[in-house]
């Protein structure tokens, strides 16, 4: 009952007419960027953090709740119309969405991601609301050990799941480890590979390094290979409402794609890639004309976009109640955390009950406000995808950038963006992922700082991350998921031709 | 136009630069003199990460070499487009502290613009002028951020702040 009394309060801050009015502008303005092709809900939340500069905490988390879930709405219409995923767990909605595109029923698919959107959202929501308390309960019984440790969880899952290849993923999520040590360490104060720039004594921030690597080295990717494809997009035509057969078909893929995507959204492991492919899978398996799948199957639509918004409110579970981020747009959004000197965790939900009830209760605003604009003012949002190639990447750039300066008003920060931008448009050349460099940076930092405390108070013992047993726990099975790939990977190749199964296919930027 | 030999060329380019970054962290890390009696010193985590770098370019370099890379058929890139890009983003950061927000935004807006076939310079200038100014004033004066004027500017309207 604890849980619905802080909610009732969190409607009620949520519901004033100023913040309501800043949960509108935020899913207004999250669908807008998020149609935008490439750019997913990772970036669309870093490019528009400056605009909640001037905000006070409660409204811009307000605001930021609104962008996330219109980013994760707005990634569809791309997906469908444009064949452009703009993140990783859009992929497997664009293959049927397209397909009943190019077959003149984008609107039907549209319409599935909609509203299997807004029901996954809202019941992940409601389950958001009841997990993460449990979740900060159990929060209270991690010490720096257990926090150390499931953070290496996180770092070895979003690597494994993430890379077609385990060295590449690793490269990424390295190179992210790399740029989290620059700057001041926070229990000594020693600089560290600061080469004495003043600068960069703050650290490299989050949000530099993910406009860096999804904007800047994905506009320089994109603009290397425009003249080389050719994108179309698929009017909507005929009717634009579903048919009886469509709900049918729908229904059940929408439930069961949230039973699929929340829980694995709020583990460690995270993020949307598994989730929506389970979806895509299980819709598979017990549909009545499997073979239609990869041709136009609304339910190969309608069960991995609901997975999809359910595992994106999962991913809000850890990140709130541990602080723990698992995907790259829950790693911008601790960083927006940070910027306003919060830190997610149990202490939050103490200290600013105000501001956490407060952004729950405006998912379930924002959830509603987004079915509102999105059934009816879909045709709208299309005409975003007619914006000329060269004027729209233009513009993403001059907001990243715009974004990148005003984060401390230097352009250090500037030229950062830009070595970042290139080094991202290597890694897009050749296939590496990036998503665990974004989280490596936000982790390191944080796994080194538990790891020392840990130690510190074990005064240099280093059982204790095997004395503890959740810490053990957590551990172990992060080293089986290191291990089982590779053994897995060496059998296949001593059983195979030697396989050097290299990874041809495009990956999206997120 | 890269072929798949520019590809492993590539590759082999990551693997060597994850490598010497590695070597890099771990020479920073030992020439840093050490303050702070805690019990797990600020020099543990950079050896631990450089061990990793080193480890992967390794890996990386040995698949360069075994030919295990991405897009090993080829990929066609045209690099004109790319070093216009980057071109304007560099003469954003050159410029920005002296010519200010405005002009510096501008020719970004025309650079990348044209990287992606925008032929019409004026109009493109134009609508980044627009964009630019748009910025400027929505978030210096709606939302009180400090995009920089310039300093040219500045000691034209302000002759004696010297």
């Amino acid at each position: 009952m604890d849980t619905l009394a802080a909610l009732g309060h969190g409607f009620l801050v949520a519901l004033t007419p100023y913040n309501l009015l800043w949960s509108a502008i935020g899913v207004t303005v999250g669908t807008a960027v998020g149609v935008l092709p490439g750019i997913g809900p990772a970036l669309t939340v870093a490019l528009l953090l400056p605009v909640t500069y001037g905000l006070e905490p409660t409204s811009a988390f307000i605001m930021f709740a609104g962008i996330y879930y219109g980013a994760m709405y707005g990634g569809s219409t791309t997906s469908i119309l444009l064949n452009a995923p703009g993140e990783s767990g859009s992929i497997v909605t664009a293959i049927d969405g397209h397909a009943m595109a190019r077959q003149g029923r984008g609107a039907q698919a549209l319409a599935t991601a909609a509203i299997g959107s807004f029901i996954a959202g809202t019941i992940a929501t409601a389950a958001l609301t009841f997990v993460a308390p449990l979740m900060v309960k159990m929060a209270l019984l991690f010490g720096p050990a257990e926090y150390f440790a499931l953070m290496v969880l996180a770092l070895t899952t979003v690597t494994a799941v993430l890379g077609s290849s385990l060295a590449r993923g690793l490269a990424s999520l390295f190179l992210g480890l790399a740029l989290g040590l620059v700057g001041i360490d926070m229990q000594t104060g020693q600089a560290r590979l600061a080469f004495g720039v003043p600068e960069l004594l703050d650290g490299i921030d989050t949000v530099v390094v993910a406009v860096g690597l999804f904007a800047v080295g994905e506009t320089l990717y994109v603009a290397s290979r425009h003249r080389f494809e050719t994108e179309e997009i698929y009017a909507l035509k005929g009717s634009k409402w579903m048919s009886r057969e469509d709900w049918a078909r729908s229904w059940k893929p929408w439930l069961r794609g949230t039973l699929l995507g929340f829980p694995i959204g709020t583990l460690p492991a995270g993020g949307s890639e598994i989730p929506t492919f389970l979806s895509y899978l299980v819709e598979k398996r017990l549909a009545k004309k499997p073979e239609e799948f990869g041709k136009g199957a609304i339910e190969a639509v309608a069960g991995p976009e609901a997975a999809n918004n359910a595992s994106a409110a999962g991913v809000l579970a850890p990140l709130l109640s541990l602080g723990l981020p698992t995907s790259a747009t829950a790693a911008i959004m601790l960083a927006a955390f940070q910027q306003y000197g919060l830190q997610p965790g149990p202490t939050l939900f103490d200290n600013n009950p105000e501001l956490v009830w407060g952004m729950i209760a405006s998912l379930y605003i924002g959830n509603v406000l987004l079915l509102v604009l999105n059934l009816p003012l879909v045709g709208f949002w299309v005409k975003l995808l007619l914006i000329p190639r060269p004027w729209l990447y233009a513009g993403i750039l001059v907001f990243s950038s715009l974004g990148a300066y005003t984060l401390n008003n230097n352009v250090i920060d500037l030229v950062i963006l830009w070595v970042i931008g290139l080094a991202g448009f290597g890694m897009r050349v050749l296939n590496v992922p990036v998503a665990p460099c974004v989280v490596g940076l936000i982790l390191g930092p944080l796994a080194e700082q538990q790891f020392r405390r840990a130690l510190a108070i074990s005064q240099g013992d280093p059982s204790v991350f095997l004395t503890h047993p959740i810490s053990a726990v957590l551990l172990i099975i992060a080293a089986l998921l290191v291990i089982g790939p590779m053994v897995l990977r060496y059998r296949s190749n001593g059983a195979g031709k030697g396989g050097s199964a290299s990874p041809s296919g495009t990956h999206p930027a997120t | 136009m890269t072929t798949g030999r520019s590809m492993r060329a590539g590759e082999a380019v990551l693997g060597g630069g994850l490598f010497a970054l590695g070597g890099l962290i771990a020479v920073e890390t030992m020439l840093t003199p050490s303050v702070g009696r805690a019990v797990v010193g600020p020099a543990l985590f950079p050896y631990l990460i450089s061990g990793g770098l080193v480890l992967v370019g390794l890996s990386l370099l040995r698949e360069a070499f075994a030919g295990a890379v991405a897009h090993a058929e080829g990929l066609e890139l045209d690099l004109w487009a790319v070093a216009l890009v980057a071109a304007g983003l560099a003469v954003q950061f050159l410029l920005l502290d002296t010519l200010g927000w405005i002009p510096s935004t501008t020719i970004l807006f025309a650079a990348v613009s044209r990287a992606f076939g925008g032929r019409r310079l004026m109009v493109n200038l134009a609508i980044g002028l627009a964009l630019a100014a748009f910025t400027f004033v929505a978030f210096n004066y709606g939302l009180g951020l400090n995009l920089p004027e310039g300093s040219i500017v500045e000691r034209l309207t302000s002759p004696d702040a010297e």
